[in-house]
Parts: structure tokens; C-alpha cells; sequence
């Protein structure tokens, strides 16, 4: 017990201390998941309201195959990258292996799938009664498709809350593709892994605090995103 | 003049059943005309076809005097000229404002043009102390204020109501109604109005259809309608009585 408690003083203290390498990790952290949540999105909000509003062939299959992908393991999203990035593999002469560009791309296939089959969900879940009501007004197809993706920005905001929560905390795939590199590749989740096996408990502590106010901080905007948006929705009330 | 519609041998149907089954219907240009007849005889549907909301089976659809081909430009064209309160309206997440402007803002209306519009509209409903407030919190009457300023908003040259009173205290509904005589008579809106309440046909209609069972089964002047009416059917709706 006693060392828990110790551990947990000495982390508080590292992060207290803005320990130039722990800070350079918590970046490279950042950095990686947040590029990869920003393209998954660019691609997945999209491709995911086309799938739900668009009647076109292999459209099923496609939104199957997007929700399987859901619960893909960080690892295997690694090991597919792997297979592609390595010396060998089709990208092999691009040599990004070990790059955080390599970590991106494995993350990009956890967070696609994730953002695209919530986003198709979200606009699926709206009624006719929006597109009616949009089109009597006025609205051209593509206005009243933006409607509709309007009215599901709640869903739509919750899917990239998910993936991006979801890439933060994964280790399989960065250590996989990344190789945990100091000073370019190593993030926190990996630290911990590095950290904990060479018997520094207290700094694998101080990096899980950060990798906690990390993902706490991520909730806390997004709330404040969604109040912004629904300034007087009192949501359902249960008596 | 050239009718608003002109169906020609329409019918409808959802799976094996034919909801809609109209022959010849005419609607003439700046006319209130009302649609009457009991639950599920097909008067929104019917409504849903002319507003090309709803696609019928087989016929002819004359739209403004334009054969309907279903084309995205003609639909987008012939849209703009119409517009619906439906029987249960939706509001846009935002502010009634937002709701108010949207006919205005998919027009591509400059802002200085849509804030006054926004404006005159509520204040014909009464609805003006709520311009900031939130569309979803609104009661079942002010939000059907709401939704016939949003479609007042965007002037159109034909306006569907369905039953757009129905939720509204008597009181308002007198001032509703003379709204819709408003625009009627001063800027020659066509306007289409399903209602449950004779009363409310007889004071303004100057036509009235009547329907049963997806089909006409009668059509004449108010007047004639009223007073003298041709069909079984329509003489004991009129009456309150039932035909079984
Ligand atoms: N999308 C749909 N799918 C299946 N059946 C439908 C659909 N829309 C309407 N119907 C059926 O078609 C019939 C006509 O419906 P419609 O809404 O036109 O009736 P209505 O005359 O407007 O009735 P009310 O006075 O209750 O509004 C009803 O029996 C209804 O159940
Ligand atoms: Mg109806």
C-alpha cells in the first residue's frame, strides 16, 4: 500500500515538475491522435452520412463491414500497418516504419470505422419529417441532406468523443508500428508500458495522471461544445 | 389562367393497398380550397403528391402548369414556389429565429434581408416575444405558429395546411384564419387546407373537395357542399352521422 501511495505522491510531484521529456511525450501523445482523429473525421463524417442518406449499391455490406471494424484491436490495426509499412510490404520504400507518421495511420484505421458507422447511425436515426420539412422550405437535396447532418451533430460529436478517447488510451498499435523510440515515437501509454517494466513505478504513475487529465480534459470540451450548441436543451427529464 | 394541378388517373399505394385513387382533379389558381373527409381517406397524401413530396405510382401530375418528370431542377423550381405546414411540425434544432429564416438562408437571402422578414412573420402569428427562444421548447400551439411564419416567410404562390389550426386556441385560430384570407386575397396565394373543422372550411373555402377512402367523391362550391350535397357519404359527414 504504502508504495502506491508513494507512487502516487513522486507522479503528482513529476507532474508538477514539467519534466521536459514527459512533456515532450505528452506532445508526441497529442499529436499522433489527434492528427488521426482529425483525417478519420475528415473522412468518416462524410463517407458515413453519404452511406445513410444515399441508396447506392454495397451500401449494406460496406455499413457491416464499418461496424465490425468497430471493435477492431488496436493490435491488429497495427499489425495491417505493419504488414504494409514494412521493408517488404507494398509502402516498403517509403521507410515510414517507426515514424509517428506510421503510428497515425494505424490509428486512422482504429478511428475511421468508428466515426463513420456512429455518424451513419446518427443521420439514420432522423426522421423523414427533417428532410420533409427542409425540402418544403425550400431546400435543395444536398440543403436538406445538410439538415439532416445538422440535427445529428449530438451523435455526431458523441462518435468523435468515442475515437478519440479510444486513441489516446490504446498502446497496441502505436508500440506495434511506432517502436516506442524516445524522443520521436514514444507516447504515454507506451512510457507506462516502458516505464512500469524497468521498475520506475512512480513515473509510470505521473504519466497515467497526465494520460488522465488527458482524457478528462477531452470530456470537459466537448461538454462545453455541446452546451454551446444546445444552450437550453434540458435533454429528457425522468421523474 | 392555367390550374396549380392538374392529376390525371393517379394512384397510390403502400404495399398492396391503394391509398389514393383520384381520376381528374383540378385546383384552381388563387382559391382557398379545402380538402374534407374522415381519418386515412388520403387527404395528406394527396397533399404530399401535389407539394411532390410523395411520388404517385402511375398518372399525370401538371405542377404550375409543368408536366412532372421528377427531374432534380424542375423538383428544386417547383418546390420553391410551395410550401407545407404539415399535421405534426418539426423544428429545426436552434432558435425559433433560425426556424423562421431557414426558407430564407437555403434561398440564398442576404442577412439584412432575412432579419426584417424573420420579424414581419412572427409578428403576424403574435409570435415576436419569441424570437430567441429555443424552437423545441415551444407548446403544441406556438409551435404551430411558428410553423405557418416559417412558411409565410417564404411567400409562396401556393400554401398547404394541414389541419393547421388544430392545436390552437380559438381565439388565435380566428386571427389564423384571417391570415390565410389575407394572403390570399391581397397576394393571390393559392391555398390548400385539409381542416376537421367544418366551421372553419365553410368560412373560408371557396371550394371544398371531399374524400373517402383515397378517392373524390365530391367537389363543388362551398355553398353547393354545404347545403346541398350530392353524396351519401359527404351528406352524413356533413351531419355528423356515420354510413356502416
Ligand atoms: N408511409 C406510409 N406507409 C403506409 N401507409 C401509409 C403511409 N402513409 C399513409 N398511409 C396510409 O394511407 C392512408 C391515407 O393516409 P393519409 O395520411 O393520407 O390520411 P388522412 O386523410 O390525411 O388522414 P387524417 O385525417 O387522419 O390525417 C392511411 O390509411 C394511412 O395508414
Ligand atoms: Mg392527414
Amino acid at each position: 500500500m504504502d508504495i502506491i501511495i508513494q507512487g502516487i505522491k513522486e507522479g503528482f510531484l513529476l507532474v508538477w515538475s514539467m519534466d521536459p521529456k514527459i512533456i515532450q511525450i505528452t506532445l508526441v501523445s497529442l499529436q499522433v491522435s489527434l492528427s488521426a482523429l482529425f483525417i478519420a473525421a475528415c473522412l468518416g463524417i462524410p463517407i458515413g452520412a453519404a452511406l445513410a442518406l444515399k441508396d447506392m449499391p454495397g451500401r449494406r455490406l460496406f455499413l457491416n463491414i464499418t461496424y465490425t471494424f468497430m471493435g477492431l484491436p488496436p493490435v491488429l490495426a497495427g499489425l495491417i500497418v505493419y504488414l504494409v509499412l514494412t521493408t517488404r510490404g507494398p509502402l516498403g520504400q517509403f521507410q515510414l516504419l517507426f515514424t509517428p507518421a506510421a503510428m497515425i495511420c494505424a490509428q486512422i484505421l482504429l478511428a475511421f470505422p468508428i466515426i463513420c458507422g456512429l455518424t451513419a447511425r446518427t443521420v439514420m436515426a432522423q426522421r423523414q419529417e427533417v428532410y420533409d420539412t427542409a425540402v418544403t422550405l425550400g431546400a435543395s437535396r444536398r440543403q436538406a441532406a445538410w439538415a439532416i447532418i445538422r440535427e445529428s451533430r449530438m451523435g455526431i460529436i458523441a462518435a468523435l468523443t468515442t475515437a478519440l478517447g479510444r486513441l489516446v488510451a490504446e498502446v497496441g498499435a502505436v508500440m506495434l508500428v511506432g517502436g516506442n523510440i524516445e524522443g520521436s515515437t514514444r507516447v504515454l501509454t507506451t512510457s507506462i508500458v516502458l516505464e512500469t517494466r524497468m521498475g520506475e513505478d512512480s513515473r509510470a504513475i505521473g504519466i497515467g495522471i497526465i494520460l488522465l487529465v488527458i482524457s478528462f480534459s477531452i470530456i470537459l470540451i466537448i461538454n462545453l461544445l455541446e452546451k454551446r450548441s444546445f444552450k437550453n436543451d434540458t435533454g429528457i427529464q425522468v421523474t | 389562367m392555367t390550374p396549380v394541378f392538374k392529376l390525371h388517373k393517379i394512384i397510390k399505394r403502400y404495399g398492396q393497398r391503394e391509398v389514393l385513387h383520384i381520376d381528374e382533379l383540378t385546383i384552381p389558381r388563387q382559391k382557398i380550397c379545402a380538402i374534407l373527409g374522415p381519418n386515412g381517406s388520403g387527404k395528406t397524401t394527396l397533399m404530399r403528391i401535389m407539394a411532390l413530396l410523395t411520388r404517385n405510382d402511375t398518372g399525370k401530375v401538371d405542377v404550375l402548369g409543368e408536366d412532372i418528370h421528377w427531374g432534380k431542377e424542375q423538383l428544386l423550381k417547383l418546390r420553391r414556389q410551395m410550401t407545407m405546414v404539415t399535421q405534426t411540425s418539426f423544428m429545426f434544432e436552434g432558435s425559433v429565429y433560425d426556424n423562421v429564416a431557414f426558407g430564407l438562408k437555403v434561398r440564398g437571402k442576404k442577412q439584412r434581408e432575412i432579419r426584417p422578414a424573420v420579424e414581419k412573420s412572427l409578428q403576424l402569428l403574435g409570435m415576436s416575444a419569441f424570437i430567441a427562444a429555443d424552437a423545441r421548447n415551444l407548446s403544441g400551439g406556438e409551435r404551430q405558429k411558428v410553423a405557418i411564419a416559417r412558411a409565410l416567410a417564404v411567400e409562396p404562390r401556393v400554401l398547404f395546411l394541414d389541419e393547421p389550426t388544430a392545436n390552437i386556441d380559438p381565439q388565435s385560430a380566428v386571427e389564423i384564419e384571417h391570415h390565410v384570407q389575407f394572403i390570399n386575397r391581397e397576394l393571390g396565394t393559392t391555398i390548400i387546407l385539409v381542416t376537421h373543422n367544418l366551421f372553419q372550411a365553410r368560412r373560408l373555402a371557396d371550394e371544398v373537395f371531399f374524400m373517402w377512402d383515397g378517392k373524390m367523391v365530391e367537389q363543388g362550391s362551398a355553398k353547393e357542399i354545404f347545403e346541398q350535397p350530392q353524396d351519401e357519404r359527404t351528406r352524413s359527414f356533413l351531419s355528423g352521422e356515420t354510413v356502416f
